[in-house]
């Protein structure tokens, strides 16, 4: 496929009894940020190493900028960064020394204004003297990002660079993301969130159980799979679902809400303007539309929360 | 070269800005060479006594316990020359004794060999020290009446004709004790970290490759290691005047000792699960040796069966290397020592070369 930064064909993982990887087709566009998002276990990790040439694969093709992941990764090492799940930089180096460290194992020597600027790409200059054990969760990420910069690679790969961090680190993170799309770099992103991937990601793979079960943007999976537009009657309860049904309007209950499903979005005034003439003790009437965690709940058939499966 | 230079540098400035590996590395070695050397090489009182019955009794004879009174590490004590000398021993609690037998003069005279006899208990240091210092004055006398013929036993070793004092014996120990101690135990826990915080995982998406990583924790460990037996040197010189020197030999065997134990705490490394375990493992391979590879007191003065488990242990022949060459001046004892070190270097470094992966299985 011109264009692909990633193509992976009938990819395997097996263990003795379990298929990590069982048999994954996609690639990866240039410039895309490409998110694999799943629960823990269901093989993003594997995939991403072996993307990486961190891990073997037991069958199947990846070619990542060109090259077979089996053979010859060393000719793209410094072309591809790696931010490695749960991440933890070097205790007792500081920022700016890590940095300079790191860019010397690409053979690379940075001056002190390189250094500098890659430290304030991540928003770490006021933290370049400070031991690297003193920085918060979210610095330490941002550091991690910056090591993983310092060779100016074609492609990131972040594997979930977010797990862990309070709301508003996540979405400092997003923003540092984002800016390596606007320069050029193909990011693949590895998250159990799904509002991560939804904000962030061009391209998305849902993965379960060693396999990608659908694939798109977030908009066509969400029109795939999610659909539509829910207007939510808030507090409407058994008695309010008993009054839609009464009028013939098709509901359900969930958390004593009750939930009006409108597949096209043209018909959502319609829908609204019937809900209301409905007498129905509510405490608030709201349009909600379909995300990507609806997109999951159905082809997954579960809710993830912090990566695990609910029951 | 620039990636291995890197690594070393980064290494090293984390290592000292740990206070506990800069610890261990300097100021624990200084410590142990104040502390031992204060202790026993200080005034007569703290020489080590040894009881002396000289059967002979004749100007050979004291000729003899003159020499040991030379050491500067013994302090000779009369046993009369009536009871029988186990006997004696026993029931006046006496640690270390000499028998000198009645025909010494005329076997020196004849120039045949004469065996002086050392009673102690091997387990006790200041019977290590006893040992050391009969053997060397017994070389020293064996050079100045005899012509360098080992006439008196129990060493055939070639000395150089010095003052030995305890310090000087104890210094290549202390050399050896840390040349053991910070490679070992700092790179069982290092590989054990390096795993679980999944740091080889990250170096591994880097050009630095398995090898080169090995290379500079060697390299790393030698440079630490070196300047560190500069420091004990100093301290050994400056603060109780020892006449052990440090010989390019000597620089050697700690370079090869130091490729050797790191490659070794590579090898545990490998096969603990965390930190926590690789403290314990490296504890009980490291601290036995300590005691039963000569650090403190010379192999030859142990049991016959401890003797032979020292033998196998590779810092036996750093520790017996460095005396040979610090203290002896014998550098081609040392040099076979030398090369007993390497081969074990080697052996041990190809396992975790090989053994060690950076990718996930």
């Amino acid at each position: 496929m011109a264009g692909a930064v990633i193509e992976v064909r009938g990819l395997t993982k097996h263990y003795a009894d379990v298929k990590a990887v069982d048999g994954i087709d996609f690639e990866v566009r240039a410039g895309d940020i490409f998110s694999l998002l799943g629960p823990n276990g269901a093989g993003k990790t594997t995939t991403v190493e072996i993307l990486e040439g961190l891990r073997d694969p037991t069958g199947g093709e990846a070619r990542v900028l060109g090259v077979d992941v089996r053979k010859g990764y060393a000719k793209i090492r410094d072309r591809v960064g790696v931010l490695p799940q749960d991440f933890e930089p070097f205790d007792r180096l500081k920022p700016k020394e890590a940095v300079a460290y790191w860019a010397a194992l690409f053979d690379r020597t940075l001056t002190k204004k390189e250094i500098a600027d890659v430290l304030e790409r991540v928003g770490l200059t006021s933290r370049a003297d400070a031991q690297s054990m003193t920085l918060s969760g979210g610095e330490k990420r941002r550091l991690g990002i910056a090591m993983s910069l310092v060779g100016d690679p074609d492609l990131v790969f972040l594997d979930e660079p977010t797990t862990g961090l309070d709301p508003a680190a996540r979405r400092d993170l997003w923003g540092l993301i984002r800016d390596l799309k606007s320069r050029g770099k193909t990011v693949v992103l590895t998250t159990h969130y799904l509002d991560e991937a939804e904000q962030l990601a061009d391209d998305v793979a849902i993965m379960n159980k060693g396999k990608i079960v659908t694939r798109g943007t977030p908009e066509e999976l969400i029109s795939r799979h999610g659909g539509g537009t829910t207007i939510v009657l808030a507090g409407a309860g058994k008695e309010g679902y008993a009054a839609l049904a009464a009028q013939g309007i098709p509901a359900s209950v969930d958390n004593g809400n009750v939930l009006v499903h409108v597949a096209n979005a043209r018909d959502v005034r319609g829908m609204l303007a019937k809900v209301a003439a409905v007498d129905v003790p509510v405490t608030e009437i709201y349009t909600k539309r379909s995300s990507l965690e609806d997109v999951f709940m159905k082809v997954v058939g579960a809710r993830m929360q912090e990566g695990v499966l609910a029951e | 070269m620039k990636r291995i230079l890197a690594d070393v540098r980064a290494f090293g400035v984390q290592f000292m800005r740990s206070r506990i590996g800069a610890f261990f590395a300097i100021a624990f070695p200084i410590i142990l060479i104040l502390l031992f050397g204060a202790i026993f090489s200080g005034g007569g009182s703290q020489k080590v006594p040894i009881y002396v019955q000289d059967l002979s009794d004749s100007p050979e004879s004291h000729n003899f316990t003159a020499a040991l009174n030379a050491t500067t590490v013994l302090e000779v004590r009369a046993i009369p020359t009536g009871p029988e000398i186990l006997q004696y021993i026993s029931e006046n609690s006496i640690n270390t004794a000499l028998r000198i037998p009645a025909d010494f003069q005329a076997k020196v005279l004849a120039n045949e060999t004469v065996n002086v006899t050392l009673y102690g208990d091997p387990t006790q240091s200041s019977y290590g020290i006893a040992y050391a210092a009969v053997s060397g004055a017994a070389t020293q006398f064996n050079f100045t009446v005899a012509r360098a013929r080992p006439v008196v036993i129990p060493t055939t070793e070639k000395i150089a004709a010095r003052d030995l004092r305890f310090i000087d014996l104890f210094l290549p120990g202390v050399i050896g004790l840390t040349v053991l101690t910070n490679p070992l135990f700092g790179m069982t826990n290092v590989c054990a970290e390096y795993r679980t915080r999944k740091f080889f995982k990250f170096l591994a998406t880097t050009r630095l490759s398995k090898g080169e990583w090995l290379v500079s924790k060697i390299i790393w460990y030698s440079f630490l290691m070196l300047v560190s037996t500069a420091i004990m040197f100093a301290v050994e010189r400056l603060v109780f005047g020892g006449i052990a020197v440090i010989t390019p030999m000597a620089i050697l065997l700690i370079v090869a000792g130091t490729f050797e134990f790191t490659s070794l705490g590579m090898i545990l490394g490998l096969y603990v699960r965390d930190t926590e375990t690789a403290a314990a493992v490296a504890n009980a391979i490291g601290f036995p040796m300590m005691f039963l590879a000569g650090s403190f007191f010379p192999v030859d003065t142990m049991p016959p069966a401890l003797q032979a488990l020292a033998r196998v242990l590779p810092l036996t022949y750093v520790n017996e290397g460095l005396r040979a060459t610090m203290v002896f001046g014998n550098d081609a004892k040392a040099l076979l020592y030398l090369g007993i070190t390497i081969v074990i270097g080697v052996i041990l470094f190809i396992i975790p070369a090989k053994a060690l992966s950076w990718k996930s299985k």
